[in-house]
């Protein structure tokens, strides 16, 4: 075991979809070297189909008995989506030095991506499911969940994955790992990625360069919904200690695949559902069955927790859970050094 | 003497850059003595022998840090403003990431940290994209062939002056259009394109109003649109209604105050056409049909009336619920209704503690600055005689007795088949508002653009006036904006020729042709309308000849910066076509290839974001003012100039082309000038017609020098906005933003630790509203209102025609801010790669469309095609797309905009009345949602 657990709890309630985050980690390590087709952070509708495609489905994991569960390699054009190429000189005629018309003699193409048949991680974007007026969805956000019974570690028969003894964070040993692709497989949330450039497997590095210099991760300090708490869970002054151990209404997502992760959600409350006539009801739209096949059995007393919590404030009682998720200072979400914090 | 434009010599072209920004050649860095290396691991889980390798990613974050650093807003019309820290590696733009060192202002509320968004985490990556315009362009096709050649900047602006003082020589300061659109609504960028408008006497459409953007309702009740608080208020409100506004993908960076505020034990209910995303944090959603937003509105109204949830001491106030009306002709009792020689702007109530008729004080003519009634008590209800000016009896009521008796024909009940909504749902949700202390109504971008969203806004204002929701306890919140004085020297030092928007479109696209298409069921249209196709068309050449708005002559040269008017405007295909056959020169400025700078005559490259120096703080959102201040090393890209120096080389060369003509000055009596001299004891007025000095132009665009480039406007404009001291130029290039002071705000000081509410000076001071009445105002006589019916808040039907089963309405997207950003690769990769339409599974399945076919959406206007987006969100009977595509990302170039029909709401016609005069605060709206379709697989 690592000597400390960083962690990060997502609060799913306050997500709302903008994919900062998937930009923010884009720009920070994947728009180069072969990764351009990963999104080591990204934000899917749920229910959906997800990223990589179908990855709930794929396999990978720990069965019962803690045995490696096989697992498949996700497909770079049908599951992950090739890195879009737009068209742009074709269809606008202006070149790096000069105009350019290369479609003489034909109409002129619209803007459009250069392959004809291509799929995207975030296809299904606000789609969800369910009939008008009650149909739901919701935002989950995914990265590596650095989790303390790894599969991808299992799996990598070279041992070139390993979990770092000061923060629990897990790294493809970028000088070892020759590209089986066991990891890939193996990981049941598909977060580890082959780079065809390279001929290596990556993945979210939890920003571990950014930790090491007590800056969140890019992903974390960039969201503007103010979602993710990151800290370490031994640390009983931090808000993730708060949420995951104090009131344990953060957990993992699908905890079934015996892994261990170290990213926490706080699972979503949803508007009531219409009946027949239009009237409301107090059915919560997203379906029970749902929630605690993705977070677990404790969902249904988490959502209660939090409305009961909620409900002291509307009374004007104080309620500790409630301002902790609240979240009064940017800076109070991220508890990665003892340091003072820079700034005003 | 002609100045030689410099070639930059250290540009980068794209190839190199490219190549950089990349970062290429850093996946190498693995020590190779660690390759092949056999390492002895025994239990990773634990612990692992040899972490030298560590430093391959910490190499690549010292390189996304950059060799320099800067600060840098977008400046586009998302009105976020947020306050972002760049990195620059060799002179290329590395990344960005939120500055997040916003203040905290109150221990009880959340800071607003971090700000920022998906598309502008990205614009480092999109400044180089390959649709970035890098070279003058001059066409050497037919416009919008697409045939181009690369031009120098002295032969483009050379050429483009010449046929600019064609024009003025030909047509006059009127012959010539400089706009600036919503693609830069910074007032640092502004202010050279708006400063040469200004002393060229050129024509300037209001952007707000041509994009559809004007808050008319708000203007109708409370004297001007931008109304409402700074976003932190949300976090401290009990219940918020978020009607027709979508915040979780249009207030990103300002969205957590409401789910923080939810938290807090705020009830928050979203009231749209479909289940948005906004919707799923939402304690309820009401499912309202697009388009009877103002029967919902009215319906609530209508409560609040019949279980006497309205708040009379308020009322008696703080609106002119209490006026009278003649019962006769449905007017204000005016003085001169009772004296001959008397003012109409007086008016009155009857007072129940001297049971007889007094004037109101704080109207435009009472010559009393105040609200306050010392012993009057006016009536709410009743009706009473008053004595006419030729001793006649004048039976009056009361405004409220009006406002009630039509609110009472639209009841939940008598409504549902309008709004789609349970009778209880809208009883209940009017309740929670009308009894909740602190309620909040936050109206979006998207009501306006129904032909009726004037009087659902105008039912707002009154719902959040009958209960009592102002200032601070709530109420109307349209889009907060700030006081930012001292502006007018930089930008207007002369009259220009500033029109309406909505209007001015309207002519230039002659788009009543396709208003008549589309509506041509004369009947039906009159049904909803109240006035046939006919009128209403007549009605606006009417509204020009009256001059209640403001239209000039169509321009014949239009310099163009920031504005995608070939993608906006509705009937886009007739559109473009009849603009671009009356126009002699287009030029546009921009920094990308967009659907408008594709048919331009000239094309100029634009600075973007991060490359010149700029400043931001009229958004009301917040009160922070951001600073552009540009990485030390970062080079320009391409030949591209900013719009300061743009404007300035103009400047240049106009002077000197009109000198070379002997043309000093043009005399433009459009506009005079009236200067007072003395004559002996005598003091002599003297107007003369405006002149255009042609020969002084350079001096007086640069102020005599003082003003040379964009760092010096963002100096100008720090010394002499009073919202921004005390703050000096060093102080904000050091922290990257400033904070308003107290002066920001226009009817209520802005505390240094409280969020900011409207009208607390109305509230709490009793100062006049901006209003005729100098109340929030719910009785309107002007003669259009009268014609209508409309006289008091009323509903009425969408106008979407029958003949098409489809309600077509177009979000605003998470994916783009308008058109900027909509093309980059990074963000279409996030959606589907193309333009998609999302339609209900139930009109899916009737005509055989299944998820990512192709699809023709189609009316007797246009049509375009898309891929099918089946998705259980969206309503039966209406299709929901969400807006900004590039009409050239669309097969055959023809954009969402095709389908959409010109149309005009009548009651936006009206002006020259009390506080609707044309200006700033009153203009309409070009109606974006009031088409409909059908669809069919393609």
């Amino acid at each position: 075991m690592s000597k400390r657990q960083i962690a990060m709890v997502m609060d799913l309630n306050k997500c709302i979809g903008c994919q900062t985050c998937t930009m923010a980690c884009k720009t920070q390590w994947t728009n180069r070297n072969g990764r351009d087709y990963m999104y080591w952070n990204n934000v899917e509708t749920a229910p959906g189909k997800g990223y990589p495609r179908g990855w709930q489905e794929s396999g990978g994991g720990f069965n019962d008995e803690g045995e490696l569960k096989e697992g498949r390699i996700p497909s770079l054009t049908e599951d992950y989506g090739k890195p879009l190429e737009i068209n742009y000189e074709e269809a606008l005629g202006i070149g790096p030095d000069g105009p350019s018309t290369p479609w003489t003699g034909v109409t002129r193409p619209h803007l459009k991506p250069e392959d004809e048949k291509f799929t995207t991680p975030n296809w299904d974007e606000d789609e969800g499911e369910g009939e008008f007026p009650n149909s739901f969805f919701f935002y989950l956000p995914r990265i590596c969940n650095h989790c303390s019974n790894p599969a991808c570690l299992a799996s990598c028969p070279r041992k070139a994955i390993y979990k770092r003894e000061e923060d629990g964070i897990v790294l493809v040993d970028q000088s070892r790992c020759r590209g089986y692709q066991h990891c890939v497989a193996g990981c049941p949330y598909k977060k580890v990625y082959f780079n065809p450039m390279f001929s290596r497997s990556e993945k979210c590095i939890f920003c571990y360069p950014r930790v090491e210099q007590g800056k969140p991760p890019a992903c974390a300090k960039q969201c503007p919904g103010r979602i993710r708490f990151v800290g370490y869970l031994d640390d009983e002054a931090s808000p993730v200690y708060a949420l995951v151990k104090k009131w344990k209404v953060a957990v993992p997502l699908r905890p079934d695949f015996g892994t261990q992760p170290n990213v926490y959600y706080v699972p979503p409350l949803s508007p009531p559902k219409y009946d027949e006539q239009g009237r409301l009801t107090d059915k919560p739209r997203i379906p029970i069955k749902l929630l605690t096949g993705l977070f677990g059995p404790e969902t249904p007393r988490i959502l209660e927790t939090l409305k009961i919590e909620r409900e002291k404030k509307k009374r004007g009682e104080p309620s500790e859970l409630m301002d902790t998720l609240i979240a009064y200072r940017h800076d109070e979400m991220f508890t990665i050094t003892d340091e003072e914090e820079q700034g005003f | 003497m002609k100045k030689k434009n410099k070639q930059n010599n250290s540009k980068i072209n794209r190839r190199k850059f490219l190549k950089v920004s990349g970062i290429c050649g850093l996946g190498l860095g693995i020590p190779t003595s660690a390759l092949g290396k056999a390492l002895q691991v025994d239990d990773p889980l634990r612990s692992y022998p040899d972490t030298k390798w560590e430093d391959f990613y910490r190499d690549e974050l010292v390189k996304t840090e950059g060799t320099s650093t800067g600060f840098a807003f977008h400046c586009s019309n998302c009105q976020g403003n947020c306050a972002w820290q760049v990195s620059s590696n060799d002179g290329v733009a590395q990344r960005e990431e939120q500055l997040a060192q916003y203040p905290q202002i109150s221990w009880d509320i959340p800071d607003a940290n971090p700000r920022g968004c998906n598309k502008g985490a990205i614009h480092s990556q999109a400044m180089y994209e390959k649709d970035r315009l890098l070279y003058p362009l001059k066409r050497s096709g037919e416009r919008g062939e697409g045939k181009w050649e690369k031009i120098s900047w002295d032969q483009a602006l050379t050429e483009i002056s010449e046929r600019i003082v064609d024009t003025l020589q030909e047509k006059g300061p009127g012959g010539l259009m400089i706009h600036t659109g919503t693609g830069i609504l910074s007032q640092g960028r502004r202010a050279g394109p708006l400063r040469l408008g200004s002393l060229l006497g050129s024509i300037r459409i209001y952007p707000s109003s041509a994009v559809g953007d004007m808050f008319t309702g708000a203007t109708l009740a409370l004297g001007v649109p931008n109304v409402g608080h700074s976003l932190d208020a949300w976090f401290e409100m009990d219940y918020i209604l978020l009607w027709g506004i979508n915040p979780n993908v249009t207030r990103i960076p300002d969205a957590h105050y409401l789910w923080e505020g939810k938290y807090n034990g705020a009830k928050i209910v979203t009231i749209a056409p479909d289940y948005n995303p906004t919707s799923i944090h939402a304690d309820q959603w009401v499912p309202v049909q697009p388009g009877s937003d103002s029967y919902l509105a009215m319906s609530m109204v209508s409560v609040v009336f019949e279980e006497g949830l309205y708040k009379k001491d308020f009322i008696r106030e703080q609106t002119d619920l209490p006026f009278l009306v003649r019962l006769d002709n449905r007017k204000l009792l005016r003085e001169n209704d009772m004296k001959a020689d008397g003012s109409d702007e007086k008016f009155f109530f009857w007072d129940l503690n001297s049971d007889s008729i007094k004037q109101a004080p704080g109207t435009r003519g009472s010559g009393r600055d105040t609200l306050r009634l010392g012993k009057i008590k006016p009536a709410l209800e009743g009706e009473y005689n008053v004595t006419g000016k030729d001793g006649e009896t004048i039976a009056v009521t009361t405004v409220f007795e009006l406002a009630r008796a039509e609110s009472s024909r639209f009841t939940p009940e008598a409504v549902r088949d309008k709004t789609g909504i349970h009778p209880d749902v809208v009883r209940d949700i009017t309740r929670e508002f009308s009894k909740a202390e602190k309620a909040g109504l936050t109206v979006g971008f998207s009501i306006h653009k129904y032909a009726w969203g004037i009087l659902t806004c105008w039912a707002q204002a009154m719902l959040c006036a009958l209960t009592g929701h102002t200032a601070d306890t709530g109420g109307l919140d349209t889009e907060s904006q700030w006081s930012l004085g001292g502006i007018g020297p930089l930008t207007s030092p002369k009259p220009a020729r500033f029109e309406s928007g909505f209007l001015s479109e309207w002519m230039s696209g002659k788009m009543w042709e396709s208003m008549r298409s589309h509506y041509d069921n004369d009947r039906e249209f009159k049904e909803r309308a109240g006035l046939g196709v006919e009128d209403v068309i007549d009605l606006a050449q009417k509204s020009i000849d009256k001059k209640w708005l403001t239209h000039y002559e169509e321009p014949e040269a239009r310099i163009i910066f920031a504005d995608n008017l070939f993608r906006r405007n509705k009937s886009s295909g007739h559109y473009k076509r009849e603009v671009l056959g009356k126009t002699k020169l287009y030029v546009n400025v921009n920094y990308r290839m967009d659907s408008s700078a594709e048919f331009a005559d000239y094309v100029l490259p634009a600075i973007s974001h991060y490359e010149g120096w700029d400043i931001r703080g009229e958004v009301g959102y917040h009160r922070f003012v951001n600073l552009t201040v540009p990485p030390a090393d970062l080079k320009p890209v391409g030949e591209t100039k900013s719009e300061w120096e743009i404007c300035s080389l103009l400047s240049d060369k106009i002077q000197d082309i009109a000198k070379a003509r002997g043309i000093p000055k043009i005399e433009d009596p459009e506009f005079t000038v009236t200067k007072k001299t003395k004559v002996g004891k005598k003091e002599v007025s003297k107007t003369t017609p405006v002149m255009r000095d042609l020969d002084t132009l350079v001096s007086d665009f640069t102020m005599k020098g003082k003003v040379k480039n964009d760092k010096d406007v963002v100096k100008w404009l720090i010394e002499n906005v009073p919202a921004f001291k005390p703050w000096k130029f060093e102080d904000a290039v050091e922290r990257g933003f400033i904070v308003l002071n107290k002066d920001a705000g226009f009817t209520s000081p802005l505390y240094a630790t409280k969020p900011y509410h409207s009208f607390e000076t109305q509230v709490y001071l009793r100062r006049p509203y901006p209003t005729l009445s100098g109340r929030q105002q719910f009785y309107i006589d002007q003669e259009v209102f009268l014609k209508l019916g409309a006289t008091v808040p009323t509903a009425r039907r969408s106008l979407h025609p029958s003949k098409f089963p489809l309600k077509f309405y177009t979000p605003h997207t998470r994916w783009g801010i308008h058109s900027t950003w909509r093309t980059s690769k990074r963000m279409l990769k996030m959606q589907r790669g193309a333009p998609h339409v999302s339609i209900c599974p139930e009109d899916a399945k009737k005509r055989g469309i299944k998820d990512g076919d192709k699809i023709r959406v189609l009316n007797d206007i246009g049509e375009f095609i898309a891929m099918a987006k089946v998705n259980p969100n969206v309503q039966a009977g209406t299709l929901m797309m969400d807006h900004a595509w590039e009409p050239h990302q669309f097969e055959k170039r023809e954009g969402l905009n095709s389908a959409v029909a010109g149309v005009l709401s009548p009651l936006e016609l009206a002006g020259g009345w009390g506080h609707l005069k044309f200006g700033a605060q009153w203009d309409g709206n070009q109606i974006a949602l009031e088409s409909a379709v059908e669809v069919e697989k393609a």
